[in-house]
C-alpha cells in the first residue's frame, strides 16, 4: 500500500518523503475533525446524556 | 501462486493493520485530548457570555430569601456556574440548557422537563463522566453531605448531597420531581447529578440527590 503510493508520487526521494507526510497529514486532520466528532457521537461511549 | 503474489498480499495485510491500528491510537488520543480542548474553549466562551449577560442586567434581588427567577433558556444557551468543592477548589462548570450529546459535549446541562434550580421539585443535571473534560468523572465518589454550589444570574444556591444510587440507563424515574413517584407532588427542592458508570459504557447510570439548604440573592 505504502510501497505503492510511493512508487507513484513523482520527484527525488527527499519531495516524496516530503508528499507523503503531507497526505499523511491531511488524513489525520479529516480524521480528527470530521471523523472522529462523528464517531465518537455514534458509539456508545457515554450514555450521560438524555436527548429531547 | 508464487511466492512473489504471497509476499505481496501478506505485506499489504500487514500495512493495513498497522494503519488501522495507529488510527485506533489517534482515535483514543481525540476521545482523551480532543474532546477535552473543545470543551474548554467552550467553556471559556459560555462563562464569559454568562458573565456579560448578568453584568448587562444587573437586577439585584432586594428580598431577604431567594429572589424569584425565571428561567427561560434556549438549547444550548449557558444559564447558571456549578461548583462542586467535593470534585476540587478548581472544579467549575458552566450549566447549559439541554443533555442532548450536542450540549453535552460542550458543557454539562440542565435536563429539558425538569425544575430549574431553587425550584420546588428536582432539578436535573447530567454530564460526561468521560470525554469533554471529564466534568463528573468524580461524581461516583460523592458523599452524603458534599455540597453543590449553583450560581444564577440572581441568586446563589446551596444544595447538600443526601443519596446515591446507580440505575439502569432506561431508569428515566430519576426525573421525576418526586423521583420514582411521578403522579406526587413535590414537597422538596432537590438536585439529581447524574452520569454514567463505569466509565466509557453505557451500562448504567450513577444518581447522585441534593436538597436545597440555602439560597441567597447574590
Amino acid at each position: 500500500m505504502y510501497g505503492w503510493l510511493w512508487r507513484r508520487l513523482p520527484g527525488p526521494a527527499l519531495a516524496r518523503a516530503g508528499a507523503l507526510a503531507l497526505i499523511i497529514l491531511a488524513a489525520a486532520a479529516a480524521l480528527w475533525f470530521f471523523v472522529f466528532p462523528w464517531a465518537s457521537v455514534h458509539l456508545p461511549i457515554d450514555t450521560s446524556g438524555f436527548s429531547g | 501462486m508464487n511466492g512473489w503474489a504471497v509476499r505481496q498480499a501478506i505485506r499489504a495485510a500487514g500495512e493495513i493493520l498497522l494503519t488501522v491500528g495507529v488510527i485506533g491510537l489517534l482515535f483514543v488520543g481525540y476521545l482523551i485530548w480532543g474532546t477535552g480542548l473543545r470543551e474548554a474553549a467552550a467553556q471559556r466562551a459560555l462563562a464569559s457570555e454568562l458573565n456579560q449577560q448578568w453584568r448587562r442586567a444587573p437586577a439585584r434581588g432586594d428580598a431577604i430569601d431567594a429572589s424569584p427567577e425565571q428561567f427561560d433558556v434556549p438549547t444550548g444557551q449557558p444559564f447558571a456556574f456549578i461548583r462542586i468543592p467535593a470534585f476540587g477548589k478548581q472544579w467549575r462548570f458552566t450549566l447549559i440548557q439541554g443533555t442532548a450529546l450536542a450540549q453535552l459535549d460542550l458543557s454539562p446541562g440542565h435536563v429539558p422537563g425538569t425544575q430549574w434550580p431553587g425550584q420546588l421539585g428536582n432539578f436535573a443535571v447530567a454530564g460526561h463522566r468521560v470525554t469533554a473534560g471529564n466534568p463528573f468523572w468524580s461524581l461516583p465518589s460523592m458523599k452524603d453531605g458534599d455540597l453543590v454550589y449553583i450560581e444564577t444570574r440572581l441568586n446563589d444556591y446551596t444544595y447538600r448531597v443526601i443519596g446515591k444510587k446507580w440505575v439502569a440507563p432506561t431508569d428515566l424515574g430519576v426525573l421525576d420531581p418526586v423521583p420514582g413517584h411521578p403522579r406526587q407532588r413535590p414537597t422538596r427542592r432537590l438536585i439529581t447529578l447524574i452520569t454514567c458508570d463505569p466509565a466509557w459504557t453505557g451500562t448504567r447510570r450513577v444518581i447522585v440527590t441534593g436538597v436545597l439548604v440555602a439560597a441567597k440573592p447574590r
